[in-house]
């Protein structure tokens, strides 16, 4: 459970299982916005017999210390726009806070993927629940023609509707990794059991990297992935893709 | 946020060193208008290239970096001003003494409009137990270019010293028109993050990374560049031994990534995506430094 609810206050428990199915309403592969069709690089790798089934969980440990942290600190920090109450929306903070990350992204696809997916995400989001605040991120991105990434996208909404910082972050690594597993279901041979029993052994990791993220400051938070780089730099040149990035 | 690798003020016994190099264009030609020099960095002069630019040699006649040393480089090139500026060999970060704060240094860079700084250094060689800061921030006008790279050894690989360095951090931020258009935040910390873990180097010990920007061309036109320039990095690439990989940026430039196992092809590899790349953005060849490598 996201809080330990007041038995006694029967609006804060409401108000505590709300905000815990939405989050798992988000962070659930089957929200349409198209994330099971990315998979950031990895389908190069395999291609190039880089990526294996032995050597998944040590990769996607890896890939949640690198670049889970990075999407981790600046879900907090698009969460802490949302959750201001009786303010204005910084606007130009949440486009400053996009257009470093885009800056942090070195390959094309997967920085178009991941906005893809954010874009997509506020769009649900907004189709579901109106809310002003998620209203203007969408139009501010919208007037600096700059992208909006998943994992602020998410971040924001999070902030907006009420669940708390920390699940949201972990909620967000959760459907990274989820995502990739899947994405790696497709391209190696990998069961179920296996793909199930990958991701539940990534819990403590996704805890860990969760915490860490808490007091990074967006422009101090690093990123080193040079082969998953190269991944994602070579896969438009792939003959057979069965992946967008 | 607590660092494990905190970054001190200078202190007694830690040298502190800035040079400052301001470059114009004048008669058609770029010289090195001003300088301000800190021992033990020196250039001593700079050299006229046959295209009207400027080089010059860093120097640290030190022979490298020791542990606590804070180094600060400024450069500046006026309008249409064209620099190259490389090393006179590989920046050694020595291996520090136990209590000696993390090696920092500092580039601050503004290349004004329609100049060019070609930034083509050696190779940075962490010894074992070092702890090397770098922050480099470069600001493009209207019209400026870059061709900017950066190398990073494994270590003193025949003193069979492989990533035992403590941390290495290189951090860079492009900026054109005041918005960022690269963000490079790596931080090496062998000890702590297995560095030959598939989602980093894997069995690869060379990382280089090469930026190439020009404020103002279109979108199409690197997306072009990026394919041609693509053509050229997987004839580069040797499965195994090194892998190259290039992208556009988010505007105005593309990045081209390296890792080898061995490093001695990199130079070369560099030096044939620099040829390709300025013909692209130029229509002119660039003039490589002379060196051994």
């Amino acid at each position: 459970m996201p809080l330990e609810p007041e038995l006694d206050d029967p609006k804060l428990v409401e108000s505590a299982y709300l905000a815990f199915l939405r989050l798992l309403q988000l962070a659930d592969s089957a929200l349409p916005i198209g994330a099971l069709a990315h998979s950031f690089g990895l389908e190069s790798l395999v291609e190039a017999e880089m990526l294996t089934p032995p050597g998944l969980p040590d990769f996607l440990r890896g890939y949640l210390e690198e670049a889970g942290m990075l999407d981790a600190v600046f879900c907090r920090h698009a969460f802490r726009l949302g959750g201001r109450n009786g303010e204005g929306f910084p606007s130009a903070r949440w486009v400053e806070i996009n257009d470093r990350l885009s800056a942090l992204k070195p390959a094309r696809e997967s920085r178009a993927g991941s906005a893809a997916l954010g874009q997509n995400f506020l769009a649900a989001v907004l189709g579901v629940a109106e809310c002003q605040a998620l209203r203007e991120a969408f139009e501010a991105v919208r007037r600096s023609r700059g992208p909006v990434y998943h994992c602020t996208a998410f971040g924001l909404a999070a902030g907006v509707l009420g669940i708390d910082e920390e699940c949201a972050v972990l909620g967000f690594l959760h459907q990274a990794i989820a995502s990739l597993v899947s994405a790696c279901q497709r391209l190696l041979p990998i069961g179920q059991s296996e793909a199930t029993r990958i991701l539940w052994n990534l819990k403590p990791t996704m805890i860990e990297t969760a915490g860490r993220s808490r007091d990074y400051r967006i422009d101090e938070v690093s990123c080193f992935m040079p082969l998953l780089d190269w991944g994602a730099m070579e896969h438009p040149a792939l003959s057979t893709r069965l992946f967008i990035s | 946020m607590q660092d494990e690798f905190p970054v001190a003020g200078p202190q007694a016994g830690h040298l502190q060193a800035s040079i400052a190099l301001v470059f114009e264009r004048l008669a058609g030609r770029t010289v090195l208008a001003a300088s301000k020099q800190g021992p033990p960095l020196r250039v001593v002069r700079a050299f006229p290239l046959e295209d009207g630019a400027a080089l010059v040699h860093l120097h640290n006649l030190s022979g490298g970096l020791l542990g606590g040393d804070r180094i600060e480089l400024e450069m500046r090139l006026g309008a249409g001003a064209s620099a190259q500026v490389t090393t006179t060999g590989a920046t050694r970060l020595y291996r520090p003494r136990a209590e000696a704060p993390t090696t920092v240094q500092t580039n601050t860079i503004r290349v004004s409009e329609d100049a060019l700084l070609e930034y083509v250094p050696d190779q940075i060689i962490p010894f074992a137990h070092s702890r090397f800061c770098q922050r480099t921030t470069i600001e493009l006008s209207p019209g400026a270019g870059l061709f900017w790279w950066e190398i990073l050894a494994p270590g003193r690989e025949a003193h069979g010293e492989l990533f035992t360095y403590d941390s290495v951090e290189l951090t860079m931020e492009v900026l054109a028109l005041k918005r960022p258009i690269l963000c490079d935040q790596a931080r090496l910390q062998p000890k702590k993050y297995a560095l030959e873990s598939r989602a980093r180097l894997g069995h690869y010990r060379y990382w280089a990374t090469f930026y190439l920007c020009r404020v103002g061309l279109e979108p199409a036109f690197w997306l072009d560049a990026e394919q041609r320039l693509r053509g050229i990095t997987r004839k580069l690439g040797s499965p195994g031994d090194v892998l190259w990989g290039v992208s556009t940026l988010v505007a105005h430039g593309l990045v081209v990534r390296c890792i080898a196992r061995e490093g001695h092809s990199i130079p070369a590899g560099l030096r044939e995506i620099w040829r390709a790349a300025k013909l692209l953005m130029y229509n002119r060849e660039p003039i490589p430094p002379r060196k051994v490598n």
